[in-house]
């Protein structure tokens, strides 16, 4: 995005241009993906209602960063919990209770696990959305009309085009290979 | 009805599934159709009418917290030594409730069982509404809530920490951790759902509000890779989270030296009774919202004759306790915890305590007989009563350990007070009216979900075919 705005220099900012095709079926989506990928296209992403079967490998994706993202919330949570009850109980402000020791390590377990649990699961669930940058009110794909069956009942392809294409060997490539409609579409530039 | 699921079931799936999990043919644009159907539809009749039902027990629950707040807890029924009594029953039965949505929506997701994918949704909202009913009672019941972050560890001016070996605090801890996953799950789960309500929408209002809470979901292959970990992850997360909230919850009691209380097998035969009665309360809402909102097709038979298959297991495990606790209190020879339970059968609130044994454990019983399984009018009528039951319950550990203490001096009995009744009453209304809320504006099952499952029902091979051809 910055490279292509030095390109360009001061020139009003290019949107980017995408070419969307739309596959009967997940099956057909997914061998399209991976002929698309030898074609040499590789910002591709598949659009579908629910999570394709063999839909990370057609795209090429690694391991998932979302498990490291819940280790490192979950250990905050662990340590972060345990040491902030030893810190005001035992060391900040002891109490006697019951002439247990201000460390009473069985008392901290039940709140050591749930401060555990809450930070690795708000780190999964904020960690998604930095990860998938959501929310994102306006998508280029959003500009075709038809593209909303992708949530409902259709199978896009998208290709996001290199700046300077016109995108009609994308377009040719997806006829090809069965896509039962197919358009380009160029993101609004404010 | 039935016989329209005996005829699909012969034309589909499974030789030895007797029911299926989806009736007739479904692909993703029916069902987009037909899941999506009730929150298009205008509000019938029969909704408003439960709808006004609902937000006059709502009013009802505004009526009875204020006068809690001006008059203060001696409005309600509680005394020396009975210091906790309806306020920690409904606290305790309303947080029990809210146990089903994460069984079913996380412990069931691991074990892949693939009933669940119907009802998940349906029960995580049920998770959210109780645990907002349940944490209103100790909240009023400290007395001042408007004092209430005083619980949480934050540098206050006084110079105070919480309490943190106190299973109170435990509490408070596990209870708000509790009510945030759900909060963040059902959410996560729903957000495909809510693209889907936004594409799927006719009018500009609608896909303006729906797509603000989509958050711009695309169904991007990208997204789903992510996703899926994310989703799965939160599931293995909630399922350790559910039983430690009840188990903590049962800590409350268990941690104190009250004969009847001071028990080690409250944490398991409290987790085990949450699902119960939770199961129960899916299974009192759900009988008539598959009806009402047409879901027949997707929440089928035998999804219920599974979720009354629970319904007996936790039952015998919840009457397990029961036994357990009696012959332990016997065994132990201690005549304060024996005369707590003999007072539970002979003293003044015997009549709760059978009824509690009636409920709890004789009803669940009709579940070993594929009739009553199977039979909508009969597994309604037993999953109220098992809400029945489990209340008594509730009721029974709380009131009768207190109001019989060491020393007969200080015996005295509880009464509720007409606030009491009403706060309980209200919260109902308050749940009935947030549930008919989400039933009316968010698709009462997970669409996306569904369609996966339909995906792979479809790929699966059908033996009665195969049968057929030889």
């Amino acid at each position: 995005m910055e490279h292509a705005a030095e390109h360009h220099g001061h020139a009003a900012p290019v949107g980017k241009t995408y070419v969307l095709a739309r596959f009967e079926t997940g099956e057909a989506l997914v061998d399209a993906c991976y002929k698309v990928r030898e074609k040499g296209f590789e910002s591709i992403d598949t659009h579908s209602p629910y999570p394709l079967h063999g839909g990370d490998e057609a795209l090429g994706l690694g391991r998932s960063r979302v498990p490291r993202i819940a280790l490192a919330g979950g250990l905050a949570g662990m340590f972060g919990g345990y040491l902030m009850m030893v810190y005001m109980n035992a060391w900040n402000w002891p109490i006697n209770v019951g002439g247990r020791p201000p460390h009473a390590p069985p008392s901290f377990i039940p709140i050591t696990f749930e401060t555990t649990v809450l930070l690795c699961s708000l780190s999964i669930f904020f960690g998604l959305l930095v990860l998938m940058r959501l929310p994102q009110p306006y998508h280029a794909a959003f500009e075709l009309e038809q593209f909303r069956s992708a949530v409902n009942d259709g199978f896009w392809l998208s290709v996001a085009l290199p700046p300077g294409s016109d995108g009609k060997d994308a377009a040719a490539l997806a006829s090809q290979l069965g896509a039962k409609e197919v358009s380009t579409v160029k993101e609004s530039v404010e | 009805m039935a016989a329209a699921e005996h005829a699909a079931a012969a034309s589909g799936a499974d030789a030895l599934d007797a029911y299926p999990l989806m009736v007739g043919k479904q692909d993703n644009t029916t069902l987009t159709g037909n899941l999506l159907a009730h929150v298009w539809a205008r509000p019938d009749k029969g909704w408003l009418l439960s709808f006004m039902i609902a937000l006059s027990g709502s009013g009802a629950l505004v009526l009875a917290i204020t006068v809690t707040l001006v008059e203060g807890i001696g409005a309600w029924g509680n005394n020396i030594p009975v210091g906790w009594a309806f306020d920690i029953t409904n606290f305790v039965w309303w947080i029990g409730i809210g146990h089903a949505g994460t069984l079913i929506s996380a412990i069931l997701f691991l074990f892949q069982q693939r009933w669940r994918t119907a009802i998940n949704r349906f029960s995580e909202a049920m998770t959210i509404f109780a645990v907002m009913c349940a944490g209103l009672f100790p909240l009023l019941h400290t007395g001042r809530p408007w004092f209430a972050y005083f619980m949480f560890p934050y540098p206050s001016t006084l110079e105070m920490w919480p309490q943190f070996k106190s299973p109170l605090i435990w509490d408070v801890f596990a209870v708000s951790t509790y009510f945030t996953v759900s909060v963040l799950f059902w959410y996560l789960g729903l957000i495909p759902d809510l693209a889907s309500l936004r594409d799927a929408s006719k009018s500009p209002i609608q896909r303006k509000l729906y797509g603000i809470f989509a958050l711009g979901w695309r169904g991007s292959g990208r997204h789903w890779h992510n996703y899926k970990v994310g989703y799965l992850l939160l599931a293995g997360l909630s399922t350790p989270l559910v039983v430690s909230v009840h188990t903590i919850v049962s800590f409350d009691f268990a941690v104190s030296l009250i004969p009847g209380w001071h028990t080690t097998i409250f944490p398991p035969y409290f987790v085990a009774g949450a699902v119960f009665s939770g199961f129960a309360m899916v299974m009192s809402w759900m009988v008539p919202a598959r009806h009402f909102l047409g879901l027949k097709h997707v929440i089928t038979m035998r999804h219920l004759e599974n979720m009354n298959k629970i319904i007996l297991a936790t039952g015998m495990l919840v009457s397990y306790g029961y036994l357990m606790e009696h012959f332990i209190a016997w065994y132990s020879g201690n005549q304060f915890e024996w005369f707590v339970f003999f007072n539970r059968a002979t003293g003044p609130y015997k009549g709760v305590y059978y009824l509690m044994l009636f409920c709890n454990v004789l009803v669940p019983q009709l579940f070993w007989f594929k009739y009553f399984r199977t039979s909508i009018p009969w597994m309604f009528i037993a999953s109220i009563f098992v809400n029945i039951g489990m209340w008594c319950e509730r009721f029974v550990i709380i009131v009768t350990s207190l109001h019989r203490d060491f020393l007969p001096a200080a015996w005295d009995m509880y009464y509720p007070t007409w606030v009491d009744i009403t706060l309980f009453l209200g919260t109902i209304g308050f749940f009935s009216t947030c549930f008919l809320l989400f039933l009316k504006f968010i698709p009462a099952v997970a669409v996306s979900e569904v369609k996966e499952l339909n995906e792979e029902l479809q790929h699966r091979p059908a033996p009665v075919t195969v049968v057929t051809g030889a």
